[in-house]
Formats: C-alpha cells, structure tokens, sequence
C-alpha cells in the first residue's frame, strides 16, 4: 500500500468549485442585496404638516392640540398606517405669527404634505387658506370660530356661533337655565367678538331673553373693574363672554371681587376649557359656565378610553379638552376618509369625506357637512367645577347642523360645495354698540 | 460612506465582513497569488524577505487599526458620555421647575415631558439614520420661552428660578453636544487607508510559499481577524447607528418617571 502524494485541495479544483459556490451564492443573496438599497414605492410615507405654534402667546393652546394630533397619527401607525404606507409628520413652529403660518405651511406644501391640520386664530387661517388652495391640498382646522369661512379645501371641525351661542341662549332662558331675562355680552374686541355680539342681538329679537348690553374689550385689558360696574349696572341676570386668554384671569378675579356669586349672576364662557382653567383660581370660577362640543368629564366609554389612553402617552396629570378632542378627530376622519378613497388625492378624500359616514371621536360622532365643509358638533354647557372639570348640565339631543353663514348676520350669504359653492349676499354690517 | 451597513443586523454583519475578507483572499489565492508569485519566485528564502516585509507592514498598520479602535471608541463614550448628562441635567431640571407655583410649575414640567417624549419616540430614529433632528429645538425653545417668562415674587422663588436658569444651561450645552455627535465619524480618508492596508496585508501573505491547502488555512484565519477588526471599528463609529449604537435608555428611564409621577 502507497501514500497518495496528491494534494488535498488543487488549485484547479478550488477554482472550479468556489465559481459554483459564488454564482451560487450570488443567485441567492442578490435581491437581499438590492432590496437594502431602495425603498419600495407601497412603504414610502405619506407626508402630512401639523401647523400649530409651539412658541409665542398662542402655543399654550395649540400645543395641547398637537399633540392629540400626534396621538392620532401614532394610532394610526400603530394599526399599520393608511394604505400599507406609515404617516409621516412634520410639525414646524409657526411662532404665533401669521406671516410664518403661510411661510411654514408653503415649505410643508412644497415638500408634499397631503394634508395639513393645524392654525388657531383668525389671521393664521386667513395666511393658510390662499395657500393650500394654490396647492390643492385640505386644511383641516379645529378650533372653534365665529364662521364665515369658505373654501373648498378648508374642512372646519369647531363649534360656530349657531352651535354654540345660539343654543346657549336657549338654555339661559329656560327653566333649566334659570329663566334669565337680561343678558349681557362681554368679550374681545374683534370680528369674533363683534360678530357673537350681533349674532346674540339679532337672535334675541323677540325673544323672553333681552340683551342687557356689551362690552368688547381689548385683549390686553388686565383691570376690568369698570366692566364688571357696567354689567352691574345694567340689570343683566347673566353673562354670555367670548373673552379669551389671560383677560379670563381678571375678569373672573374682578367679578368675584365685586361678590357677583355665580347663582346670582352666572357668566357662560364660548372659551374656556379644561386648559383654560388651570389658569384660573376655582374659588373664583366654581359655578360658572362653559359652552363646548366636548367635556373631559364626558361619560362614555370612548371618552374614559381615549382620555386614559392620552395620559398614559402624555402624563397623567395632562387634561383634554375640545379642541384637542377635534384635533384628535379630525386627523382619524381624514384617515378613514383617506382609507374609504384608496388615495390621498385631495379630490378622492373630499368625495370620500362627503359620503357622511363620519368618525366616531370620544365626543361622539364627527361628520362632515358636504355643504359647508364644518361638522355637525352637539352643544353641552358644563358647570365649572373646583378640581378644574365641568358637571355637564345641558346637552343639545343631537348635533347640529353647522350654519356658517347665518342669514341675520350674512343676508343672503350660502354655501354648498355640492353645488358650486359660495353665493355673496349683502356685505356684512355687523352691529354697533347696543 | 457605507452607512448602509449600519441598516444589518450585527451577527450578519460580522459574519458578513468576515466572510467578505476571507473570500478576497481565497479568490486572490486561486487567481492573483500564481501571477505575484513570478515576481518572487526566483528568488533565494523568498518567504524570509515577505515575511520580515510583513512584519515590518504589520507594526505600522496594527499601530493604526489600534490608534483608529481607540478613536472610535472613544467617540463612542463621549457621546454615551453626553447623551447621560443631558438626560441628568433633563431629571434635575423636571425637578425644579415641578417646585414653580401653578400653573407655571406644570406648563414646564409639561413641556419637558413632551421634550423627552420627541427624544425617545422621533429623535432617536432620526439619529439612527444620521440625521439631525430639528424638532427638538422646537421644543427647548417653548420651553426656554415659558421659563423666562416667570417672574419670581419672593426671595426662594429668585433663588430657585436662578437654578433652573442654570440647570436649563448645562441642559442645553449636553443636548448641543449629543447633536454634534450624531453626525460624528472617523474620517473617510482613514476608512481608505484602513481598506488599503487590509489589502497589501493579504496581497502579501499571497506571496508565501506554501501548499495551497496551508494557504487557504493560514491566510483564511489572517483575514477573518482582519474582517472583524474592520467590523470592530466599523460598528463603534457612528455612536448612534447600527445595532452597536447607544440607546435611548436613560431618557426612557427619566420618561417613565415624568409619566407616572
């Protein structure tokens, strides 16, 4: 017997069997390979802007609105995002100043946002609007307001005037309410302000409730001392504010000063909600009113879930209140609408969005008015309470139907996006001093 | 360059470099090694020349494997280093500002949970592809906004909103210098000449005479260390890619901690 003297491994035959191994290998690993380098068109985000101020005077209430926003989007995320695609935000800082509200929502536009959700005042929505109408995209904005807004890519989400006010007064004058009979409007001299004012004037015509005067006031006013004498002296049984901001602080601290106790002389705010009142006193506030579409201390099982959830994201120490609630619905509705179009085409989402089907929010249910474009919203007065929520102490049966243009404020004035959409009456004189 | 390795899992990573290096240099031993080895072949106790030459290599390119491993490592810790000051400086400022009154006291503490949320939930994610974040600034700076607008009506109140004003300062420096870090790397001339190094170091260690089977071994075992050096420094650069990257974890533990309280 002989030892072979062959080599265990030839070259010529590590040649031969590694080229196998490497085509074989590459056959295999190849689409691992280059399905690292690129992202497939089904998984690439769906851009959407969140356009709130998070410095400046206003972020101490829009804040608490983007983040049910994100809340929102998080959910939706969660569930596997809309169309097989993850929802990406950006949230730039429009820093309460309306110039960088349409500088900000430009940039997001440019970059493709599909959607935008945000604006708070007046001014901001006025820089937005032109804008998402050059782009074709929808403005989804939640705040409450004091209507008049139309455009086919603004959908409103917040409480106005005829689903707010009108049912406050309503309520004031019925045994429930207390049989009031003078009632007196105080709030911010602005169009919101002017326009409340007249809309309580002109809906009070011949009515049991007779308007006992107004004051509108600037939002600066920190002494309102002479403003409380004037409701005083006018005989008013109660109050109807649009005040907003800090001036709540010192009219409630006047007012509980001048020992007008809330049995006596209850004042129904349009603006204060959960976060409002952290900053006020509730021995100062306890008994009053606030109108909203929406209380924390709503029963109901979405509401206690939805809070609950909420504060176990954001801190268990954090409140929600009615704009969030909306902000919050909003960006779900625009979600299912999204889902029911199969596109985020602004044109299938409307068409989607007009089908009335609506989200049930923790409020309750949100739909779109294919008219109008705002939302049916209920109305609910709550009763302030000393641990800073509200005693629900009045409920409309049902959501009502929003009326943006309100014929004793816009003669002539409708809106129906269905039917080609805008139709101006007479310019719009609003009332003087009473 | 190269960040895409950053998106592989790190075992496949390791085995992948290691296999990469190895394969170079069996595919080099069946192909390159026959056409370099003309060039020693004739010469007199040729794997006595090669093997001082890669003695001699080796005492410079180890030198600068080490001195690079150091490096990154380095900048590992120091941005492991600042992420747990900011988040220190983050636990201590809560702290003071939940001593403000209300609803002052809440409004910052409210807005520092929201400020550690975006950290953990959105900037993270962003560090870990090598991009900045931006919205945190956002949120320093609401922050930043609501503190310096309370005014302290008695003398603990001067004392303690000195504090946080200084507490909010070391905060902001360890955040600017957690961002600094995230686009931090070795450079990629020093990639270049790690990668060249590598290279000549196997391409000499073709040119030893042995049996094939002892090459395949010999320089097999060389290039897998070789491959996990390079995957050693590849992995500890970059601080917040990859698997080997450091982890939201102190910011997670301070989040819980303002969520429940």
């Amino acid at each position: 017997m002989t030892l072979s003297t062959a080599p265990l491994v030839t070259r010529r035959a590590a040649l031969r069997s590694g080229s196998a191994a490497t085509l074989a290998a590459a056959r295999r690993m190849g689409p691992l390979l280059v399905a690292g380098c690129a992202v497939a068109p089904s998984t690439r985000a769906i851009p959407i802007g969140l356009l709130h101020s998070q410095t400046g005077p206003m972020a101490i209430s829009s804040t608490p609105v983007r983040d049910a926003q994100i809340h929102a989007l998080e959910e939706i995320n969660a569930t596997g995002g809309l169309l097989g695609r993850p929802v990406e935000f950006t949230a730039p800082d429009s820093r309460s100043r309306p110039n960088l509200f349409a500088n900000r929502a430009r940039r997001l536009l440019e970059q493709g946002a599909v959607a935008l959700f945000g604006c708070w005042t007046a001014e901001s929505r006025a820089a937005v609007i032109p804008l998402v109408e050059e782009f074709q995209r929808l403005l989804f904005y939640a705040v409450p307001y004091e209507g008049g807004e139309a455009s086919r890519f603004v959908v409103c989400g917040g409480q106005i005037p005829n689903q707010q006010v009108r049912p406050v007064l309503d309520w004031l004058q019925s045994a429930a309410g207390g049989l009031r009979r003078r009632v007196f409007v105080v709030g911010v001299d602005d169009r919101s302000g002017r326009l409340v004012a007249h809309l309580v004037r002109r809906w009070l015509a011949g009515r049991p409730l007779q308007p006992a005067g107004q004051m509108l006031l600037p939002l600066s006013l920190r002494d309102f001392r002479d403003t409380i004498a004037a409701i005083r002296d006018s005989g008013a049984d109660c109050v109807i504010s649009t005040l907003a901001g800090n001036t709540n602080v010192g009219f409630f601290a006047a007012l509980a000063e001048a020992g007008l106790e809330p049995s006596r002389l209850p004042v129904v705010s349009t603006t204060i909600g959960e976060d409002e009142l952290r900053n006020l006193r509730p021995d100062q506030v306890e008994g009053h009113y606030a109108v909203s579409a929406y209380f924390q201390s709503d029963s109901g099982s979405a509401n206690a879930e939805w809070v609950e959830d909420f504060r176990r994201e954001f801190g268990f120490d954090r409140v929600t209140s009615d704009t969030m609630e909306t902000g919050y619905s909003l960006v779900h509705l625009w979600a299912d609408a999204v889902r029911r179009a199969g596109s985020v085409a602004t044109a299938a989402v409307i068409q989607a969005l007009r089908d009335g089907r609506g989200y049930d929010g923790p409020g309750g249910r949100l739909v779109m008015d294919p008219a109008t474009q705002h939302c049916a919203k209920p109305c609910r007065i709550g009763r302030i309470r000393a641990d800073r929520q509200f005693t629900l102490v009045h409920e409309s049966p049902g959501p009502i139907p929003p009326d943006p243009f309100p014929s004793v404020a816009y003669p002539g004035w409708s809106c129906d996006w269905t039917k080609g959409g805008l139709v101006r009456g007479a310019e719009v004189k609003l009332d003087g001093d009473l | 360059m190269f960040y895409w390795i950053y998106d592989i899992p790190s075992p496949s990573l390791a085995v992948g470099m290691i296999a990469l290096f190895v394969g170079i240099y069996w595919v080099g031993a069946l192909i390159v090694r026959p056409v370099l080895r003309q060039f020693v072949k004739s010469t007199a106790a040729c794997n006595d020349v090669v093997g001082y030459v890669l003695s001699c290599f080796c005492v410079f390119y180890g030198l600068l494997l080490g001195l690079i491993a150091v490096t990154a490592y380095q900048n590992f810790s120091q941005a492991e280093a600042n992420v747990t000051h900011e988040a220190a400086a983050l636990a201590a400022l809560y702290e003071d500002v939940g001593q403000y009154p209300a609803p002052h006291g809440q409004n910052l503490r409210w807005l520092l949970r929201d400020y550690t949320r975006y950290v953990i939930r959105y900037a993270w994610p962003l560090q870990r592809k090598g991009i900045v974040p931006v919205e945190g600034t956002i949120r320093a700076q609401a922050f930043e906004e609501q503190l310096l607008s309370f005014q302290p009506q008695t003398p603990a109140e001067e004392i303690l909103h000195a504090e946080a004003l200084r507490q909010f300062n070391t905060f902001l420096e360890a955040r600017r210098m957690r961002l600094f870090t995230v686009t931090a790397s070795i450079p990629a001339v020093m990639w270049y000449v790690v990668i060249l190094g590598a290279l000549i170091t196997i391409a000499m260690v073709w040119l030893f005479d042995m049996k094939f089977i002892t090459h395949l071994m010999l320089g097999g075992m060389l290039s897998a260390y070789l491959g996990t050096m390079i995957f050693l420094i590849a992995a500890m650069d970059n601080p917040f890619r990859g698997e080997v990257s450091i982890p939201p974890a102190v910011f997670e533990t301070i989040f819980e901690h303002m969520v429940e309280e």
